[in-house]
């Protein structure tokens, strides 16, 4: 994949000629003297069982202008903690693992929660937010990069352009999401492909041009879990903790920072990560609450901003969509036919209706409760209501580290 | 407390006096050297401009050892004939006592309170003991409003030199004007005018025991008056030339002085200053004039040398009271060489804000807050003498207008995060 | 008639220890009443406190005020409700068990009893003098801090610092004094400490701060002569 053509209102970051990894990885590392960059791990034990967990460490192994690194380890015992602290021995610098089970972190939760904080269920938002608050605590890192731990084709390739757009800091950039094509065998990626991108743009055609939809549909792949930003929108962003994760993430960027200041990178030519999560449960479920949950996120923002919603709305919506999605079925038939990929017109067919059904639960639920949002609340906050709570957090995760 | 009034010899004398329209205080504390001068003027003023009314001076000592009050009992006007336009008969009743009370400022005005109280006064007025620029012009300027019944209260408004009361230019004015909504430019100017019912509604008010009766009096009686609904004005009285205060007065305390009573009153009046709305402007009597003004020296290297180790050593307070967003921009200040240095308005409106929250809290002791504050203090007041090294005075105005404007539109951030 | 002096013998002995069982008994039976009692009454009372604590939402308080960071530096990671909760619980149970010794009315216990009960206040007074003691060491520290930085001294979190120290040498001197652990050898450490630190800082002064006294004379005579600021901040 290579052009240069740039979409929408944020900056395109594409892979031009034959970019080299030691001049960008030489490049981060004299950044680093200025603005540290602490790499964020959102991961489950399992994934430390997977094929992908190893081939990350050996190459986090190579990297060097990372200033520290947090991986937040969920759902894992004791003796699995200290499995993982093994696992992770290798990479040099500054290695930190926050056991989320561990009783220490646990009573850290638990102290959110009696102050009247809600900080949201077990799930990847929390985990990066309060990774995000240990580094914070630590004061070190002026940059905050992230990306999940089931990426099979790893590279570090992928992590030095994450960074770099944010960690130059004769670029002003703030926040810096990933792309990528998700092709094996077939193209994949359904819910960026049949959901959100049809949804974003029957929404246009219904609501007419408003700035926030224009600004998600800038992104070719919004919901991937890759970026980069600064860490003071750290401080200020709040993020939700369901599958809302990415696109409310980047509602509140676009709350909070001009779109000149915000970029994507192409950061591979091939991506697979293995979805355990939803392979584990009926694919159907899983899928469906991702999708409720996304929707109720757009619908969210867009009311925030000053949209009025009603019935009438969301029936023409559902028109609106199904027309759309079914084109853009046919549009990546094409793309498939062309070069080679199995495609199933059944299959993404069915997801289509699904997907319909699933905009028409998330638009009744957003009706009998728009306030109800999965919002945790920003690490300023917190640290207002308990002054203390990040050197409890720092304690916390040192000595479970040490 | 023991009334004042209640002392057989100011009972005598007030009994002989009956009643007053006018009284004028004031307070002194080895003041012999200047008191002379003020007298004369409040008394060439009292006799030039309200022939017709009954006045009565008083001097409210802190027991001094210089004679101030003997020089008070003494003092005439020589020769009225060349100052005054009418000759006065009766001359003006004198009453030079010792005040009861904690020392300070604050007690020896509730000494004149409780005279005005006793003798049914209409309007009063205080004037400081060490002026030197005081003209008798003053003593209509700050009644005359009163006895029209326009206004409770008369503010000074003072011509100063634009690096002069910087503590109140970027402190208590900004803050005062964007609290409570009203623009008075001197609220700590220390000589005012003001009606006998707001006299008496002071003396009600139960605050003769703490830090108000030291020194946090100025302000108090500012605020109270605003936050109370009287009807608040200024007048402009000229420069303001007094002894000057000894200069290795400690800057931390002068500032945690003000500072602290500006603070305690927010916690007196919340409902008021949380309701109030941007500002409006007070009625201003009195004609302008410019005054010429000399060039004065600033060691701004000093200053910025405060600022820098403070920003070193005091750290872990500013990052607490501060947060880390704000303090990080005051860190990126300190890497900046001195000619280059600009301390935002913005970033200075949040820092008073954050300190007010912070007292509120009680984080930190409050003289240890406040006293924290003084090297951002200094980096502020040498950024501003830095930019306005080659303005003039109403330059510097438009610069406090626009950082007043900052403080007002950031009140929010305030009302926000008091609990 | 040899046989009834043997059987005498052989019973004597267990005749007399079984008297002296009966006289002991009853004091027996009262130390494991008290002990049951006390322990019965103290896990009562850890119920109520509990549930007290959990009333008032202890620690939400606990955690606005900063006693729980406290813990947490310490390594301690119970709720703050639950570790005042097992202090005082198994504070009763010692209570409770010196007691319960002291109704053995055994000599030797007795003087333990009373030796532990007149600890008691030393204990608390040296407890005492740690807490204030570490809240004016702090709030001492601080004083000097902002003092010696508002009048521009480099070196101000230095002394600030090493005034805290002192402070804390001295305070920590004292209560051990007061729970009169080795005293002499406290007293004799003591001196040491306090006096090593200061010869410390004299040196370092002196050695390196030769250079920083001079400039600092210099720079107080030029300030004199080219004049502090000329404005009236007030």
């Amino acid at each position: 994949m290579s052009d240069f053509y740039q979409t929408g209102v944020i900056t395109t970051l594409h892979r031009l000629g034959k970019p080299s990894l030691e001049r960008i990885e030489g490049e981060l590392l004299h950044f680093s003297r200025t603005r540290p960059v602490a790499l964020v791990l959102p991961a489950l034990y399992s994934e430390f069982e997977g094929p992908a967990m190893p081939k990350i460490v050996e190459e986090l192994s190579k990297v060097k202008y990372l200033c520290e690194i947090v991986l937040v380890l969920d759902k894992a015992s004791d003796k699995e903690f200290q499995k993982v602290r093994e696992f992770m021995a290798p990479i040099p610098g500054d290695v930190k693992i926050i056991h989320n089970d561990g009783r220490r972190v646990m009573e850290i939760y638990d102290t959110f929660k009696r102050n009247g904080l809600s900080v949201g269920e077990r799930g990847k938002g929390r985990s990066a937010w309060l990774a995000y608050g240990y580094v914070i605590a630590n004061g070190k890192c002026d940059v905050i990069a992230l990306h999940d731990c089931d990426i099979v084709n790893y590279s570090r390739e992928m992590l030095a352009r994450l960074c770099y757009p944010v960690a130059n800091p004769n670029l002003d950039y703030v926040f810096c999401k990933g792309f990528y094509s998700r092709v094996t065998n077939k193209m994949h990626g359904r819910v960026t492909r049949l959901l959100v991108t049809p949804l974003i743009r029957s929404l246009q055609s219904l609501g007419g041009e408003h700035r926030f939809l224009k600004f998600i549909d800038s992104f070719r792949y919004p919901l991937a879990g890759e970026f980069a930003m600064s860490t003071d929108m750290a401080r200020v962003n709040r993020i939700p903790w369901d599958w809302g994760l990415e696109v409310g993430s980047l509602a509140e960027v676009y709350r909070n920072y001009s779109p000149r200041r915000i970029c994507q990178v192409d950061i591979a030519d091939t991506y697979e990560h293995k979805h355990q999560v939803l392979s584990s449960e009926d694919p159907e479920k899983g899928l469906m609450k991702m999708t409720i949950d996304i929707c109720k996120s757009i619908f969210r923002t867009l009311a925030s901003e000053g949209i009025v919603f009603s019935d009438g709305f969301f029936k023409s919506l559902s028109v609106a969509y199904l027309r759309l999605a079914e084109d853009t079925i046919m549009k990546y038939e094409a793309d498939a036919a062309i070069n080679g990929l199995e495609f199933d017109r059944h299959e993404e067919a069915k997801a289509v209706e699904s997907f319909a059904r699933a905009i028409a639960m998330a638009a009744e639920t957003f009706m009998k409760n728009p306030m109800g949002t999965p919002l945790i609340p920003n690490w300023n906050r917190v640290t207002s209501a308990i002054p203390g709570i990040l050197d409890m957090l720092k304690k916390a995760v040192d000595e479970d580290n040490r | 407390m023991t009334k004042i009034v209640e002392r057989q010899e100011i009972r005598t004398i007030l009994d002989r006096v009956g009643s007053a329209d006018i009284v004028v205080g004031i307070p002194s504390f080895n003041n012999a050297r200047t008191i002379g001068h003020v007298v004369r003027a409040v008394q060439a003023g009292l006799a030039k401009y309200f022939p017709g009314h009954k006045a009565v001076l008083v001097n409210s000592d802190g027991g001094s050892r210089d004679g101030t009050m003997d020089v008070v009992r003494s003092t005439r006007i020589e020769d009225q004939a060349a100052i005054l336009v009418h000759h006065r008969i009766d001359p003006v009743p004198v009453i030079a006592t010792p005040y009861e009370g904690i020392p300070g400022k604050g007690s020896a005005f509730r000494a004149v309170f409780e005279i005005s109280d006793a003798l049914n006064a209409k309007a009063c007025a205080v004037v400081d003991s060490d002026l030197r620029s005081i003209t008798p012009e003053w003593v209509e300027l700050l009644l005359k409003p009163v006895l029209r019944e326009e206004a409770d209260f008369v503010a000074p408004l003072y011509h100063r030199h634009k690096f002069d009361g910087t503590i109140t230019n970027s402190i208590v004015y900004p803050l005062t004007r964007a609290l409570y909504g009203r623009r008075v430019r001197q609220p700590i100017g220390g000589d005012f005018g003001f009606s006998g019912k707001l006299a008496r509604f002071y003396l009600a008010k139960d605050v003769w025991g703490t830090d108000v009766a030291r020194f946090g009096i100025d302000i108090w009686m500012t605020t109270t008056a605003v936050a109370n609904g009287f009807t608040v004005s200024q007048s402009f009285l000229g420069a303001k030339i007094h002894d000057t205060k000894d200069p290795g007065a400690d800057l931390s305390a002068m500032l945690y002085q003000v500072v602290n009573a500006t603070f305690g009153l927010m916690e007196t009046y919340p409902e008021v200053w949380k309701k109030a709305q941007g500002s409006e402007p007070v009625r201003t009597y009195g004609f302008q004039y410019a005054v010429g003004l000399e060039h004065v020296n600033v060691n701004v290297e000093r200053m910025l040398g405060i600022f820098r180790e403070g920003l070193r050593n005091l750290r872990e307070i500013w990052i607490a009271v501060l947060g880390q967003g704000d303090f990080g921009e005051v860190e990126a200040l300190g890497n900046t060489g001195d000619e280059a240095f600009h301390f935002p308005r913005g970033l200075w409106s949040r820092i008073i804000y954050d300190y007010a929250l912070a007292y509120h809290q009680r984080r930190l002791p409050a003289e240890h807050l406040i006293k924290s504050l003084t090297p951002l203090y200094l980096g502020r007041t040498a950024s501003f003498v830095l930019e306005m090294r080659d303005a003039d005075q109403s330059g510097a105005e438009e610069e406090i207008e626009r950082l007043c404007e900052e403080f007002e539109k950031n009140k929010e951030y305030l009302l926000n995060n008091w609990k | 008639m040899i046989m009834q002096d043997f059987l005498t013998l052989v019973l004597e002995p267990f005749r007399e220890v079984f008297a002296g069982f009966k006289r002991f008994a009853p004091n027996m039976l009262a130390m494991l009443t008290i002990l049951i009692g006390g322990l019965v009454f103290a896990r009562i009372v850890r119920a109520l406190l509990r549930k007290a604590l959990t009333a008032l939402s202890f620690d939400a308080w606990s955690d606005r005020m900063g006693f729980t960071v406290m813990m947490r530096k310490g390594d301690l990671w119970t709720k703050p409700a639950e570790a005042v909760v097992r202090v005082v619980f198994w504070f009763l149970v010692i209570f409770t068990i010196m007691i319960g010794l002291s109704a053995l009315k055994v000599h030797a216990v007795n003087t333990l009893v009373a030796q532990f009960f007149l600890y008691l206040p030393r204990v608390l007074s040296a407890v005492l003098i740690l807490v204030i003691g570490y809240v004016a060491a702090g709030f001492l520290s601080r004083t000097v801090l902002i003092a010696l930085v508002n009048n521009g001294y480099h070196y101000a979190k230095v002394l600030a610092e090493a005034v805290r120290l002192l402070l804390i040498v001295l305070i920590l001197a004292m209560a051990l004094e007061q729970l009169q652990v080795a005293p002499n050898i406290v007293v004799a450490a003591f001196s040491i400490i306090f006096g090593g630190i200061v010869i410390a800082l004299a040196i370092a002064f002196g050695a390196g701060g030769i250079e920083a006294a001079r400039r600092i004379i210099e720079k107080g005579a030029a300030e004199k002569s080219e004049g502090k600021d000329d404005i009236q901040h007030l």
